[in-house]
């Protein structure tokens, strides 16, 4: 029984792991189509995360959380992403404000934050589920991370996504959290997708480019 | 009933409130007559004022001093004539704020140092004290006469009755020998600038505006005597320094009023009141000069005026102050004296230059030549100022015998001095003397006539093509004041001429507000992505103090 429990544990932890190596190697990718399959790993892997605590704590709503997020967030939204790409012809190198080494570093500072926030100082206190909320705290950083670091609009949204990923990875390490709370977050996603698609066919449209440093330019000059 | 919710409001008048209403009544009453009789703005000031000063409970006193400063505001925005560009109601406007915001934790803190330093702010911007007195020459000239005159005579009144109410009433018990210092030394800087200025200015209501903070200076200086003989328990030396500051309160009150409707009428004439554009209008105006020769007599503190009274008190109690301390005592009220002289001096010199300049000599401008003489309901309005003015100014020691109950309320166990100036017997020993001389002149004087050439009255020599003398070769008023520009001027106001107050408070606050304006714009004009890392970089160091906390 003993050994069940660890081993339940240390797999919850790899996986945990394994998303936020894919969420701290998408800040060091420069092109869109790289990211994408980036955020789609992440989803795989959260998928997988979320099937696993459901057999491990029995709930059904995990095994619907996982169902969702593989559909969702691994198959449908980096189709629509990938076609965004292509049909805009985005498959080139996306522009960086910082350095990729500097915004590793920054990254690497922000898992730190995130480790001493929610491990207590005391070590003999650290309760697994601790360790686990670090981790999606760390995935939230990094994603909010590459939402502000990046010009382009879809990496933008990139960013987002592997922020959501974050919040649901600490939802379902949490026993007992409601499955609403996950649905509404997916119906949130979408929503952010489609307002985000109309605002890129609306740049589309005026500018012939998705790059926002055109925008920048002309905020601040016309305000 | 308004007031705090569950308890209503508190009204009531003691000796203190009752000398500040008959204080306010006759310049009011005088306003009203001249000017404002139909302008509901200034029945809301006054009463304003009035609730300030019947309050019997703090709230009510807050709210009647607020609803004073909001009146008075836009009275000031309707008559901003912004003559330099620059709107004096914006300033207005920011100076009743910043006292509202002193005032208003003082009055309901616990009695103390803190609280009195508050109240000091509160209330002496409001009063017009130095270093925050540069905002009262630009704004009490900017409303019509009416309103400039209550302004100058009774909003400065209310603020000095916050400060007698508190400093010695409310928190009396608590008070310590530094507040009076404190006063005092606020007094004195104010006395200095404000009568340097009253002597450079050129603008007739701005002259007056000066002098009214030299005028608050001068009771701020009695105040802060009284209160640090109160508090180094002298009830004697308290008394008598209490008794210059409500007497000079009393003279303040009636010759401003009156000195700023006349110079409402002589705007109103000429269209100008600037005294280099002005002069010889005792001649067109006969009636509104010998008022404004009374007013101009309290404002220079000249003896049988009701200026002169408050400052011969004042300063004896500087003197009897003196040997209150220590050494450090000796030194600081012999500077006090020589600072109450010098001011003495300019104010005389202001007094002289506008009746000098203004009123005597030829009219300097067609408008000056073409004046007549101001309307029947001025002259009244004016007159009754004046004659409560002479009253004042023949009977000081009877007012003060009046005054009696103040004191004592005031000061705990006050002994009220007699006042050693009598000036009843001696303006009747001048008359007699007087008549004496002319009957001895009629009767003895020599007879016939003889033709001697005119006194030239201050002319310039006329130049050939002008053989009867220009009116612009006579010396003007800024020429006039020339000289202790050159002495005092760089010492004072520095080399640039600019008053202390504006160039060390209201020029820094102005760079200040450029600065954070620039930032609010960058703000504003920030890019999506700019706000993101905004908002992210909050979110990490709140993280960072979170955990900081956590571990440490």
């Amino acid at each position: 029984m003993m050994g069940l429990q660890i081993f339940t544990n240390s797999l919850a932890h790899f996986l945990a792991g394994v998303l936020l190596l894919c969420a701290f190697a998408l800040l060091s990718q420069r092109r869109l189509a790289a990211m994408i399959t980036l955020v789609q790993a992440e989803a795989l892997v959260l998928s997988a995360a979320a099937f696993w605590q459901g057999l491990v704590q029995g709930s059904d709503g995990l095994f619907l959380t996982g169902i969702i997020t593989l559909c969702i967030k691994g198959f449908l939204l980096p189709i629509a992403l990938r076609r965004i790409t292509r049909q805009f012809n985005l498959i080139r190198a996306v522009e960086t404000v910082m350095p990729v080494g500097l915004s590793m570093i920054i990254g690497v500072g922000l898992i730190g934050i995130a480790v001493m926030v929610v491990l207590p100082g005391s070590a003999g206190t650290v309760t697994l589920t601790h360790e686990d909320l670090a981790i999606a705290l760390s995935v939230v950083l990094l994603g909010l991370l590459v939402m502000t670091t990046r010009r382009n609009a879809l990496s933008q949204v990139i960013g987002f996504l592997s922020t959501e990923n974050g919040l649901v990875l600490a939802a379902i390490g949490m026993p007992g959290m409601p499955f609403v709370v996950e649905l509404s977050v997916a119906l949130l996603v979408l929503l952010a997708l489609l307002v985000v698609g109309v605002f890129v066919f609306q740049l589309r449209e005026h500018f012939e480019t998705l790059d926002l440093s055109g925008i920048e330019a002309i905020e601040r000059r016309g305000r | 009933m308004v007031g705090l919710p569950g308890r209503g409001m508190h009204l009531g008048i003691d000796p203190l409130s009752a000398l500040f209403l008959c204080l306010l009544a006759p310049q009011v009453v005088a306003a009203a007559v001249a000017v404002e009789r139909k302008s509901v703005t200034f029945w809301v000031f006054v009463l304003g004022m009035v609730l300030a000063l019947v309050a019997a409970d703090s709230f009510a006193l807050i709210l009647g001093f607020e609803l004073m400063s909001a009146a008075s505001w836009l009275l000031v925005l309707r008559g901003d004539r912004r003559p330099d560009g620059r709107p004096p109601a914006t300033l207005y406007a920011g100076v009743a704020l910043f006292s509202a915001a002193c005032l208003i934790p003082a009055v309901f803190l616990p009695a103390g140092g803190i609280a009195f330093v508050l109240l000091l702010l509160g209330a002496g911007a409001k009063a017009g004290l130095a270093p925050l007195h540069s905002w009262l020459p630009r704004a009490h000239p900017a409303p019509s006469a009416g309103v400039s005159a209550v302004m100058s005579g009774g909003m400065v009144s209310v603020a000095l009755y916050v400060i007698i109410r508190y400093a010695f009433i409310v928190f009396g018990n608590a008070a310590e020998p530094w507040w009076g210092t404190v006063l005092m030394a606020v007094g004195a800087a104010s006395v200095l600038i404000g009568a340097l200025r009253c002597l450079l200015e050129v603008e007739l209501k701005t002259v007056l505006a000066c002098s009214t903070v030299e005028h608050m200076g001068l009771i701020a200086v009695g105040l802060g005597v009284a209160l640090r003989a109160r508090a180094m328990d002298d009830p004697a030396l308290a008394s008598l320094a209490l008794q210059a500051a409500l007497l000079c309160a009393v003279a303040h009150a009636l010759f401003k009023p009156l000195l700023f409707l006349g110079a409402g009428a002589v705007h109103h004439a000429t269209g100008t009141t600037s005294l280099d554009w002005l002069g010889g209008l005792m001649r067109c105006m006969p009636r509104l000069g010998v008022l404004m020769l009374v007013g101009a007599a309290g404002m220079a503190a000249l003896p049988l005026g009701p200026g002169f009274a408050p400052e011969f008190l004042l300063l004896h109690a500087v003197i009897a102050a003196a040997g209150s301390g220590g050494v450090m005592a000796w030194i600081g009220f012999a500077a006090l004296f020589g600072i109450l002289g010098l001011s003495a001096a300019l104010a005389l010199a202001a007094g002289v230059r506008v009746i000098g300049f203004g009123f005597l000599g030829r009219p300097r401008s067609l408008h000056a030549a073409a004046a007549e003489e101001a309307d029947r309901l001025t002259l009244i309005g004016m007159g009754i100022l004046a004659v409560c003015c002479v009253l004042v100014a023949l009977t000081p020691g009877l007012l003060l015998r009046a005054m009696a109950p103040v004191i004592s309320e005031a000061v705990p166990g006050a002994l009220p001095q007699a006042l050693a100036y009598a000036p009843l017997p001696l303006a009747l020993l001048m008359a007699v003397l007087a008549a004496v001389a002319f009957v001895a002149l009629r009767r003895f004087g020599a007879r016939g006539e003889r033709e001697v050439p005119a006194w030239n009255g201050g002319f310039g020599k006329p130049p050939v093509w002008l053989p009867f003398g220009d009116p612009a070769t006579q010396p003007i008023a800024s020429g006039f004041a020339e000289p202790v520009r050159r002495v005092l001027g760089p010492a004072l106001l520095g080399r640039a001429g600019l008053d202390p107050g504006e160039r060390y408070i209201l020029a820094p606050l102005s760079r200040l507000h450029l600065r954070l304006t620039r930032l609010a714009e960058l703000v504003r004009r920030a890019t999506i992505r700019q706000r993101l890392a905004f908002v992210f970089g909050a979110l990490v160091m709140f993280l960072l103090a979170l955990g900081l906390g956590q571990n440490g």
